[in-house]
């Protein structure tokens, strides 16, 4: 489903690439837990995934099209196939919750019946049924995530990118959001999710890949965060 | 596609940057109307020349019986047929002539009534202050080549009976340099106007993009197209662009009208005056390379929109 060939990413300027020869390969139906400390590249992995960035050498396939040669009118329908939440929730703060997930459909041309259909039923999967009114200041942290996964998720996407989905959260909180990252990946959806959650990583055993420096360390089917952190 | 966002955004957008849509529009405004006023005289000027210009005639005026120039010419009174007769020779044999017409002391008067030059109230009443007898008759003379005439007026203009030559080519030229400054005159206005506005659009959309950056950020990250995601700029580019003509036609039709039909046509007429449907050519243009404000206007805020939108809204 998502595989990097040697992918180096060098930003502009001096010093190190982001990601250095970076070779991985993630099946169908996987979740896949990317770890490793704050700069190890990481953020910039997942941003070539979706081809917000292209690498500087080295090829990144997705969904069996090799994305970084992809013309970019083409790139639109690649992200209908990626649903993607963030540390930082980014939600629309005039919208409702209902507005906010429904945006996500208005925008790609779903039809007013589908998106009368779809939200409600994808609030309720991520427990949020009732509150579909509310504004997005009006709910706690883990509300607001489970909004933003209800967004990535409404146009049930082949794959769903998590960018420390739990870093503003608490940990009780963090459970619940990683029980419903657990639930959607349950439905086939691939799970990439990148965190320097130890307790998280440990708790929720799944394959871990860890970047140091933007090379992969360790690649593990099913691994804990790591002892040396 | 499913619209309803964009018309959404559009209302949305139009009255977050209500200010600077109207600076937009005004400037808009402007700068077409004063480019509409440039294609106008550039038409006037080319009717005015294909109906006047290989027509370009002077005119022989002869004297009358207590004729008002007091040339040394009229010293024997109303002009005789004797001098006629030389005075027609004289034009007939000049190598600069190509034809002469005679002109009647009835057909000189209608002529000038009709045109402006007596006014009503010099002819009507009891004891008319102009009369057809007074009025001098004369000679059309139509020259080979417009810009030679010296040798024809320099051989009239002592002749006895010869009043004097009035010659059009003169009043004619300054009327078409007159138009030629005032259409230089407006295109530059409207060119400095063309640069603000194209100026105040470019900041407008740099607002807007601002304004939008998190829905734009969210559309691009779940897949909407680009031109879904510039349609909003686009839409509110044209609906000022709409309203800037409009309002640009609207103030040209008031210069045809009040500016042309009620006025210079009125004082004016020994000039054909440009009309509606020149007027119409204006908005939409003349071909070939003159294109008309309906095209102009749309083409000054959606170029840059599209330029600008690619920039800020590229996936
Ligand atoms: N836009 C950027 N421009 C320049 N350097 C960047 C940019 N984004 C990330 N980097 C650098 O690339 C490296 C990896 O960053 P990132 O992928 O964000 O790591 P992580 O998500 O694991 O914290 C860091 O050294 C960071 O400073
Ligand atoms: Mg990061």
């Amino acid at each position: 489903m998502i595989r990097f060939e040697k992918v180096t990413k060098r930003y502009p300027g001096p010093g190190k690439p982001a990601l250095d020869q970076v070779t991985l390969d993630i099946d169908k139906g996987e979740f896949v837990y990317l770890v490793g400390t704050s700069g190890s590249g990481k953020s910039t992995a997942l941003r070539l995934v979706l081809r917000e960035l292209r690498p500087t050498t080295g090829r990144v396939h997705v969904a069996g099209k090799e994305i970084n040669r992809m013309a970019g009118w083409k790139v639109p329908r690649l992200r209908r196939q990626i649903g993607t939440v963030f540390q930082d929730f980014r939600l629309l703060p005039n919208k409702t919750v209902s507005e906010n997930v429904a945006f996500a459909q208005q925008v790609i041309g779903k039809s007013r019946r589908e998106i009368a259909k779809v939200v409600p039923e994808t609030l309720e999967l991520v427990g949020l049924k009732d509150k579909g009114d509310r504004m997005p200041d009006e709910l706690s942290g883990g509300e607001q995530q489970r909004v933003a996964i209800a967004r990535a998720f409404v146009n049930r996407p082949m794959i769903l990118i998590a960018d420390e989905p739990t870093g503003n959260l608490d940990p009780a909180t963090s459970v619940g959001i990683m029980n419903l990252l657990g639930d959607i990946n349950g439905t086939g959806t691939t799970v990439l999710m990148a965190t320097h959650d130890h307790g998280i990583v440990d708790q929720f055993t799944k394959r871990v890949i860890e970047l140091e420096h933007g090379r992969v360390v360790r690649d593990e089917a099913s691994g804990s965060y790591g002892f040396q952190h | 596609m499913q619209l309803r966002y964009v018309f959404t955004e559009l209302r949305t957008g139009l009255r977050r940057n209500l200010s600077m849509h109207l600076a937009v529009i005004v400037t808009l405004f402007v700068s077409l109307s004063l480019a509409g006023i440039g294609i106008l005289l550039q038409q006037e000027a080319k009717i005015a020349r294909s109906t006047l210009g290989d027509e370009l005639k002077i005119l022989v005026n002869l004297c009358t019986q207590d004729d008002p120039s007091n040339s040394p010419n009229c010293g024997s009174g109303e002009v005789t047929d004797e001098q006629k007769q030389r005075i027609e020779q004289e034009i007939e044999d000049n190598p600069e002539v190509r034809s002469f017409r005679y002109v009647s002391k009835l057909e000189g008067f209608d002529n000038a009534r009709k045109s402006g030059q007596i006014p009503d109230s010099a002819i009507s009443g009891p004891n008319p202050v102009v009369t057809v007898e007074q009025w001098p008759q004369g000679y059309w003379v139509t020259l080979k080549d417009p810009n030679e005439a010296d040798g024809i007026s320099s051989a009239l203009v002592g002749l006895d009976g010869v009043s004097g030559i009035k010659d059009q080519r003169k009043a004619l030229g300054q009327i078409f340099g007159i138009m030629k400054v005032l259409k230089y005159g407006s295109w530059i206005g409207s060119a400095f106007l063309i640069f603000a506005a194209l100026l105040q659009v470019t900041n407008t959309i740099r607002l807007a993009a601002l304004a939008r950056r998190r829905e734009i950020a969210i559309m691009r990250l779940v897949g909407a197209s680009t031109l879904y995601i510039a349609l909003p700029f686009l839409l509110e580019a044209l609906v000022t662009a709409i309203v800037g003509v409009g309002l640009a036609a609207g103030a040209l039709a008031a210069f045809q009208y009040w500016g042309v039909e009620r006025g210079l046509a009125e004082h004016v007429q020994f000039l054909p005056w440009v009309d509606w449907g020149d007027y119409f050519q204006s908005l939409v243009g003349f071909l070939p390379g003159i294109p008309g404000i309906v095209i102009l206007g749309p083409l000054l805020t959606l170029v840059p929109t599209l330029l600008l939108t690619r920039k800020y809204v590229k996936v």
